[in-house]
């Protein structure tokens, strides 16, 4: 069964019944669910339904020249539901990290239809279990999240995107480890080849216009000067791709062994999208465990399986 | 729920004295006192022993033994903890990490380092340091508190405001649950930092003790910021310190640290340590930026501005990394300072949206004219993450009395505001009342539901963070070491 409920209330009476009825529930449509509830400058922290994409969030935050330092590859058809379910990122991730560093609070419709919340509206909050961890990256399979509180940044008063075309994985490595060790803070940090394109690093900086700028020249002494855009990641997340995560000192050996696949690689990260046929084997740590945690947060198992 | 210990205290003490050896337990009278509370000392109450293991496999014995006799397990560091977090409200053993405090492996490359729980976390950033690295939470306590108590709490500290707390860097941990089982949370030291399920790492950061008994952690290091600036905002009222709070992150500015001290708290200070604070101003800001040096600089004249458009008297510059230690030496010992204004003080730990940090704080001023008692601040305000000091005589139990309802009337404003009870000290014993007020039945039962994942049959540091937990049986407050 999909819902597509008009308002809060019907969510919760449609999954209450769905549960009591042991009717499971496939998915969900939450475009209703679209308001921002506040956008408090000030505090620099936002509430948001979580039907609302993430591209309508950003401009509405930009009005105060604030963001939500994320950006996974599709924004306008993203929403705020489907980034916290799926822990989306995309290449300002080894700059700004995560969603999970970013979300202060939820409210979240669990399988018998009660509304929780968890966390609050300020920005640092101790009181109470960190439910929100919890809920980002679960797929959606232990509740609905209905309401999202996010501290932001300011946003930065300079951005760029340098890359450099490289021959060889080790020419790129070396470059890498140049800029690993040197005392530049990229916000971005990612080695891509898509399909009839040549292998590239980008780098990207965001701050102070000064910082920015400074930056720039010393990345142009390591030869990294060609303006660019960010515009690959989505480029190659339009085609069929597996996900590998590694140790960032293991990405160009693992790159190595994929051979002269396609890939955008968060080289800072250690996580690497491929289109090589090379699948990599589940690897569910404390599966005991994980299954407990869906068994007591969906008894009846309504929603999707873990 | 476990109980009271059934066999003897003697048996007990015999058998963990077999896992951890002869000097690893310890259970006389005197040598339980240092073990029967935290820093908050309001409520004691002696474990029935404390064990002392060196490995995770002794650990491991340890809960099995525990889980055999049902015994309650308090898992505990450095007892820096605020809030009766370690409190062993019903006995039980504790399970002290101090003797696990090795540094194992720095991982420059990678930018990690895995350390033991009872790793002490200024020991972190000490050892990275060469390599131009740094652990990033700095709780005030950190010459003395753990990388476990701090992944219990979830510690922040002052340059939290830019760089995050301790969820934001710690990777993942060895856990010892209640039933013996060894799991690790979270991205392993060989592995990447995303992990495929449920992030139990940070479902399990801030947990107080309540999952099970952390063992090892792999902390996330951060390049050191290459300059810094350190400004002093000297200010006639907190009014205007608050506003120019408001201001710095209206301006787009995220500072590293941004600090607020009251009169009463500089005044103290200045007498402890003599840095050369002011003594007549209404309150001083901490600013502090890192990071790069041009933006620094473009963001100095920013910051400069801002504090004298809001009626700053001066605004000093820590003129060399000298000073800045010693200005943030002074900062991070306030609590310490406090013995020189009273016998007894209970420090509190609300947050309220930035926005309202005026209101609070002339919240404060009000709570301590009506309860005539003096109530020094020292906080970190870009956070909006208050700590009123309400200072008491425990020899006048009028004034206890009128100390602890101040603190309840702080807290309950926080949350009116839209705040929290805790930033980052814990609900521990302390604000177990504040539970119900700041959630819904619902929510709660919901926090129970993951507890039970963990510890269903809540052994682990039982009697905390609930409302309807058991108390200690000596509610009473006693002598207090307040230096």
């Amino acid at each position: 069964m999909r819902l597509r409920p008009p308002n809060l209330e019907e969510l919760r009476h449609a999954l209450a019944t769905a549960n009591a009825r042991g009717v499971p529930v496939t998915g969900w449509d939450l475009h209703a669910l679209n308001t921002l509830i506040a956008h408090r400058p000030e505090d620099m922290t936002a509430t948001v339904e979580t039907g609302m994409p993430l591209a309508q969030l950003q401009q509405a935050l930009a009005r105060q020249n604030q963001w939500l330092p994320l950006d996974p590859p599709f924004p306008t058809k993203t929403t705020i539901g489907a980034l916290l379910a799926g822990n989306h990122s995309g290449p300002r991730r080894f700059g700004f990290g995560t969603v999970r560093d970013w979300l202060i609070g939820i409210r979240v419709v669990l399988a018998d239809g009660k509304i929780v919340k968890a966390g609050g509206q300020v920005v640092k909050n101790v009181a109470g279990f960190d439910l929100c961890k919890l809920f980002v990256g679960s797929h959606g399979t232990l509740g609905i999240i209905v309401e999202a509180t996010f501290k932001l940044l300011p946003q930065p008063q300079a951005e760029c995107f340098l890359q450099r075309t490289c021959v060889t994985l080790q020419e790129a490595a070396a470059l890498l480890e140049q800029i690993w060790k040197s005392s530049l803070q990229p916000s971005v940090l990612d080695l891509h080849r898509l399909p009839n394109a040549p292998l590239t690093l980008v780098v990207g900086l965001s701050g102070p216009t000064e910082d920015v700028t400074a930056q720039r020249a010393t990345l142009a002494t390591l030869g990294v000067r060609d303006e660019t855009n960010l515009s690959y990641d989505a480029v190659f997340h339009t085609l069929p791709s597996r996900k590998l995560t590694v140790a960032p000192s293991a990405v160009i050996s693992t790159l190595e062994q994929l051979g002269a696949t396609s890939f955008v690689a968060r080289a800072g990260n250690g996580v690497i999208a491929h289109a090589s046929g090379v699948a990599t084997p589940a690897n569910l740590p404390s599966p005991v465990l994980q299954q407990r945690v869906k068994d007591a947060f969906d008894p009846k198992h309504t929603f999707p399986s873990l | 729920m476990p109980a009271a210990p059934q066999f003897a205290i003697s048996d007990l003490v015999r058998e963990l004295r077999a896992i951890v050896g002869p000097d690893g337990v310890l259970a006389s009278e005197s040598e339980l006192l240092a073990y029967e509370c935290d820093g908050y000392t309001l409520q004691r109450n002696p474990p029935t022993a404390v064990v002392l293991p060196r490995t995770t496999e002794q650990v491991v014995a340890v809960v099995n033994l525990c889980r055999r006799e049902n015994l309650p397990i308090i898992p505990r560091g450095a007892g820096t903890s605020l809030s009766g977090g370690v409190l062993a409200v019903d006995g039980g053993v504790m399970i002290t990490l101090t003797r696990m405090n090795r540094l194992l492996h720095l991982d420059v490359r990678n930018r990690r380092v895995l350390v033991e729980a009872g790793c002490v976390n200024a020991w972190v950033t000490r050892e990275a340091s060469p390599f131009g690295l740094c652990y990033a939470p700095d709780p005030s306590s950190q010459p003395a508190c753990t990388i476990g108590g701090n992944i219990a709490t979830n510690s922040g500290g002052p340059h939290t405001l830019k760089h995050g707390v301790t969820t934001n860097h710690v990777l993942g941990f060895e856990i010892v649950l209640p039933d013996g089982q060894v799991h690790w949370l979270g991205a392993t030291p060989d592995g990447c930092e995303d992990v495929e399920g449920y992030d139990l790492r940070g479902a399990a950061i801030g947990c107080e003790g309540m999952f099970g008994i952390v063992t090892r952690a792999l902390l996330r290091l951060t390049p050191a910021a290459v300059a810094h600036k350190t400004f002093l905002g000297v200010f006639d009222t907190v009014d205007e310190a608050s506003q120019t709070v408001s201001d710095i992150i209206a301006a787009g500015i995220v500072p590293g640290a941004l600090e607020m001290m009251d009169q009463l708290i500089t005044r103290a200070l200045e007498e402890a340590y003599h840095f050369g604070f002011p003594l007549d101003a209404g309150a001083l800001l901490i600013i502090e930026l890192d990071g790069l040096p041009d933006g620094i600089a473009a963001q100095s004249t920013v910051i400069e501005a801002i504090c004298h458009r809001n009626g700053a008297r001066e605004v000093r510059v820590a003129k060399d990394d000298a000073e800045r230690a010693a200005l943030w030496k002074c900062r991070k010992r306030a609590f310490g300072a406090i013995g020189r204004l009273s016998p007894n003080y209970v420090t509190q730990d609300g947050v309220v949206p930035r926005s309202q940090l005026p209101v609070i704080m002339r919240f404060i001023r009000e709570t301590s004219e009506r309860c005539g008692l003096r109530i020094p601040n020292v906080f970190h305000a870009g956070d909006g993450n208050i700590h009123p000091l309400i200072l008491y005589d425990e020899r006048d139990p009028g004034q206890v009395q009128r100390a602890l309802a101040a603190g309840h009337d702080i807290l309950d404003k926080c949350i009116e505001l839209g705040g929290s009870v805790t930033g980052e000290h814990g609900i521990g014993v302390e604000k177990i009342d504040f539970m119900a007020k700041q959630f819904s039945t619902d929510d709660l039962d919901a926090m129970r539901t993951l507890r039970r994942v963990f510890d269903p049959e809540q052994r682990c540091n039982p009697h905390k963070m609930f409302p309807g937990s058991k108390r200690c049986a000596d509610f009473a407050p006693r002598k207090q070491a307040a230096a």
